[in-house]
């Protein structure tokens, strides 16, 4: 989770869960699972997630798959130029170990050693099911923080 | 003069119909894709690499395909690993050799005299060996680039590793 004290992060994220605007980078085996969620059959525009061209312009941030050497600093690049409140999904098993390039020379291990991630999706690659129930999730994190904010 | 006399020399083998390969020495294959050019095998379909290290030396082929005749033919030729170096077939084929050049000069280390633009294309920041080289110790270098000793989610790795 990103550092922030916790009332700002409620107010923050309180934003960000009515409609959320995504931000595709994906240069790897991630994207083939995610393309039936943009499809008619899951159809993620229902939930108000929609996927946007610019990086200023999005909420959410889904790094699909393994990066590169060359490709995680494009990331962090992407990453700066979000308005806050962001969150940062990162889609399959290469984002959490490497994956099966857990050996590879010129392919990340982590993901959160380089940027800050919200939500880690596992699976090789995750199935839409459970790219919903990771949205799902970080819609009832930003709920229980903000009922926590108020109780205080 | 046909293909077919431009490498008669060379012990060509058929491997099975219209698949001719064929070893020529280094400094002659420069002059006979030129010639095989303007016979009429205008694709040059791809450019490959093979490290060969007990022999010492590199393997660079050459797919050439033709139109006109319906034949793949593939020139090999050998350098030495030592002496890594090449005249570039960037005139004859142009773009086409130019980008497997730049990425073989980039991946093996093979240097294309003649080229006129053999920058980086896939790594970047990077100080090893080439990484296909066979003497490259990718397992070493990941182990000492990516994983920690001292971290305690990477134990299970290193207590496989230090066994």
């Amino acid at each position: 989770m990103v550092d922030m004290d916790k009332k700002v992060m409620a107010r923050k994220m309180g934003r960000l869960i009515r409609s959320i605007w995504i931000f595709n980078w994906f240069n790897s085996c991630g994207v083939t699972e995610l393309l039936p969620v943009v499809a008619s059959i899951y159809d993620m525009e229902r939930f108000g997630l929609i996927v946007v061209d610019n990086p200023k312009h999005a909420d959410v941030l889904i790094v699909g798959g393994y990066q590169t050497e060359k490709s995680i600093k494009r990331v962090i690049r992407i990453y700066n130029q979000m308005p806050e409140p962001k969150a940062v999904m990162a889609l399959g098993s290469c984002t959490i170990t490497g994956g099966m390039y857990w050996d590879s020379y010129n392919t990340i291990k982590r993901l959160s050693d380089y940027i800050p991630v919200t939500i880690y999706v596992p699976g090789c690659p995750p199935r839409p099911e459970a790219v919903f129930q990771a949205v799902g999730m970080i819609f009832e994190h930003v709920n229980q923080l903000k009922k926590e904010v108020k109780g205080k | 003069m046909s293909w077919e006399e431009i490498i008669k020399d060379y012990n060509p083998t058929i491997q099975r119909e219209r698949r001719i390969w064929v070893n020529i020495p280094k400094d002659k294959v420069y002059d006979i894709l030129q010639n095989l050019k303007n016979e009429g095998f205008e694709h040059l379909s791809s450019l490959s690499v093979t490290d060969w290290i007990d022999e010492g030396k590199f393997e660079i082929t050459y797919h050439l395909w033709s139109y006109k005749f319906k034949v793949l033919l593939t020139v090999k030729t050998k350098i030495d690993r030592e002496e890594a170096k090449i005249k570039s077939i960037y005139p004859i084929y142009d773009r086409s050799a130019w980008i497997h050049e730049r990425e073989m000069h980039e991946l093996f280390g093979i240097e294309f005299i003649g080229n006129p633009d053999l920058s980086p294309l896939f790594l970047e920041d990077w100080n090893e060996k080439p990484p296909f080289r066979k003497d490259f110790d990718w397992r070493e270098y990941v182990r000492s680039k990516y994983y920690n000793k001292e971290n305690e989610r990477e134990k299970a790795y290193w207590e496989v590793w230090l066994k």
